[in-house]
Formats: structure tokens, sequence, C-alpha cells
């Protein structure tokens, strides 16, 4: 498994409970915003992917892109953005923030399962 | 992992639904590879046979041509029950994902007695599970007059009716379930409802989730939200009021405790 941890930021409790049981088997570090989000990918460097929403309090999922984006060390891992502003210049500027994938809210298990399979296939 | 999700793993018992659903995707997955198995061993012989049949031919051609035909007749009959096992396979994660979000939302709305919690566990399922844009929780009022709003998102002013924080009536779709409890989708006879769907707590219709729009990218409701739609009936407003029934006796108690306090010269 290449993305053994995984960073889910998101400010729904639901979410980060839906992706313990979609993601078991990972290990998942979780950030309620931006903010707090920069703090754990600081805090665990070992995490080789993120899973961002974009709507958040305290900072928004593409002002941590930027941040992320400004820091050599934190701008290697991957960021899958999940979220429920799904117009295509929306996900156009996630791509262009320095996304690598947008999923749409509500979305399925296997939709998410299939990008980090196909993630996972890029790295190795 | 936060202190809310470590706090969520201790409690197992409503984990076997998931288990299930995973373990059956997991057994289909382990047939399907065993059947596609099956198939590649079956081309290797068949292969090896046609080699050999055309080596003997001189000897037992008649036996070595039915060996074939059993064999070919064998991998067609494979490579079906792959094709099936294949079919099988994608209904049955679709179902796991569809008892995924069933078993997430029922345990975030009972894993907490605060209402405000409660209440933002009902948005979130809402929004991120139903892909509802605009939307409004109904609450009979005691007097059963008119209903409060208990929450409400994205309200724009064609939403008159809900304004204030009070419904009195006035759209048909929502009155009508508000009346007889039936889950109605839309739109229907001029209401721009999406779905109404009636509140119970034991059996007595206390309110109803009224959804006016979808996200963008959901155009429709579709045949799995449904169920979702179903438990949200049969578990917001219960989950509601336990919580509200909560906070007002804990309230009390407090107030309690302070009368005592001071009675005792504290």
């Amino acid at each position: 498994m290449t993305f053994h941890k995984i960073l889910v930021v998101d400010d729904s409790k639901l979410m980060h409970r839906m992706f313990e049981v979609m993601l078991r088997g990972h290990d998942l570090v979780s950030a309620f915003d931006g903010q707090e989000a920069l703090q754990r990918l600081r805090e665990h460097p070992d995490v080789k992917l993120v899973l961002l929403d974009i709507n958040m309090p305290v900072m928004s999922g593409l002002e941590f892109l930027e941040a992320v984006g400004q820091d050599a060390a934190l701008s290697q891992v991957p960021v899958v953005i999940i979220s429920t502003e799904g117009k295509e210049e929306d996900t156009q500027r996630g791509l262009e923030a320095g996304a690598v994938a947008y999923i749409r809210k509500p979305f399925q298990a296997d939709e998410l399962r299939a990008v980090i399979d196909r993630l996972e296939v890029a790295q190795e | 992992m936060s202190d809310a999700a470590s706090g969520d793993r201790k409690t197992g018992r409503l984990d076997s639904p998931e288990v299930t659903g995973t373990d059956l995707v997991t057994q289909l997955r382990s047939t399907l590879d065993r059947a596609a198995e099956l198939v590649r061993v079956l081309e290797s012989n068949l292969s090896t046979l046609q080699r050999l049949g055309h080596g003997a031919a001189g000897e037992a051609p008649a036996a070595a041509d039915q060996r074939v035909e059993e064999l070919e007749r064998r991998l067609g009959s494979a490579e079906t029950d792959v094709k099936e096992l294949a079919s099988r396979l994608v209904d049955s994660e679709h179902q796991a994902g569809r008892l995924m979000n069933l078993y997430v939302a029922t345990y975030q709305l009972h894993s907490t007695l605060d209402p405000d919690e409660v209440q933002q566990t009902i948005a979130e399922i809402a929004i991120n599970l139903l892909g509802a844009e605009r939307f409004v929780l109904l609450l009979r009022d005691e007097d059963e007059q008119a209903c409060e709003v208990a929450l409400e998102a994205g309200l724009s002013e064609e939403d008159s009716l809900y304004a204030g924080g009070v419904y009195r009536g006035g759209d048909g779709v929502v009155d009508a379930t508000l009346e007889d409890g039936v889950l109605r989708l839309g739109p229907e006879g001029g209401s721009p409802v999406l779905a109404a769907v009636p509140l119970r707590v034991q059996e007595v219709i206390v309110g109803a989730l009224v959804v006016l729009k979808l996200l963008d990218h959901k155009p429709i409701l579709r045949a799995e939200d449904r169920d979702l739609l179903d438990l949200l009936s049969a578990h917001a407003a219960s989950a509601l009021f336990a919580a509200r029934l909560y906070a007002a006796k804990d309230r009390k108690l407090r107030s309690l405790e302070s009368l005592v306090k001071l009675a005792r010269g504290g």
C-alpha cells in the first residue's frame, strides 16, 4: 500500500467517520480546517496523500493548497479535493492550485478507491 | 486521529452491517480471481491438447477432437461464470457503498446528546450524502398550529414560506406530508419541493425535512437516496428530540443543584 498514511481534512465529523469506514486499513490523520492540516502535515512527514475539503472555517482548502505550494517539503504530497463545489470552474481552480484529482460530493466508496488506486499506480 | 474520531471507534456495536458488506465484496473478488485462474488453466490445457491432437492425428483423432470439444465447452461455461461474477461484484460494491452511507449516518446521528451537534449532523447528511443545497428541517410547535424551522441551509428570498423561523403552511406537498406522514418526491403541483420527508418519533409525525434544491452537479434524487431519506425519516427527529430532552433535563438538574447549594448557605 503506497499511501499507507493519509491526511483527511474536512470540517464535518460525519465525513471523518465516513473516511474511517471507507479507508479501513489506512492510517488516517485528521484535521478540521486548513491551518490544522498544515500543522498535521508538518508533524507527520510520512503522510503520503491528502484528502481535502474546500469550504472550511479558519483556512479554506484553496488557501491550504496555496500555503503547501510555497513549502518545498510539503508540496511533494499529492492532494485530492473532495468537495460539494461541483462546477467546472471549481474543478479547474482546484487543479490549478495544485490538486491532482477532484471528487464531487456526494460520492461512493468505489469512486474514492479508484482515484487512490490510480494515484498509487502512478507513484510506483 | 482526532479525539472525536477516536471516541467513535470505541463504540463498536453498529459495525456489523458494514463489515458484512465488505466481507461479501472480498469473497466475490476472491471467487472471481479463482474463476479467472480456472479459465487460464483451461486455456493452457486446451492449447496443449490441440498441439497433441495435431501430433497424434494418425492415432486417435476422434478421441482428441472429443476432448477438445469438451474443454471448449467448459471454457465457455467458465467465461460465462466470470462475467456473471464480475457483474455481481460491481453490484455488491455498490450495495456496500450504500450500506456504508446508512451506517455512518445512523452512527453519527446517535453519537451525541448535544442538540446543536445533532442538528449539525442532519445538515451534514443532507449536504454531503444526499447532495442537498437548499433545505429546511421543520418541527411542529407544541400547539401544532405551525412548525418551527429548526434548521435551514441556502434559503433565498423566494423561500418566503419559511421566513422568520416559522412555517405556517402554504406549500401543498409539505402540508400533505405533515398531515399524512407520506414521503413525497417532487416537484409536483406547482410546489418547488424536491422531497418532503416526514419525521417520526414513535410513529407520530413531528415535522418534516424539506429539500428545495440539490447541488448543481446532482440533478435528481437517485434510487439509493430513498434509503437515506427513509433513515432520516425514522432517526433524525428521534435523535434531535432525545438530545433536546436531555439538554432540558440537564438544565433543570443544574438549577436544582444551585438551589440546593443556596439553601445550604453555600
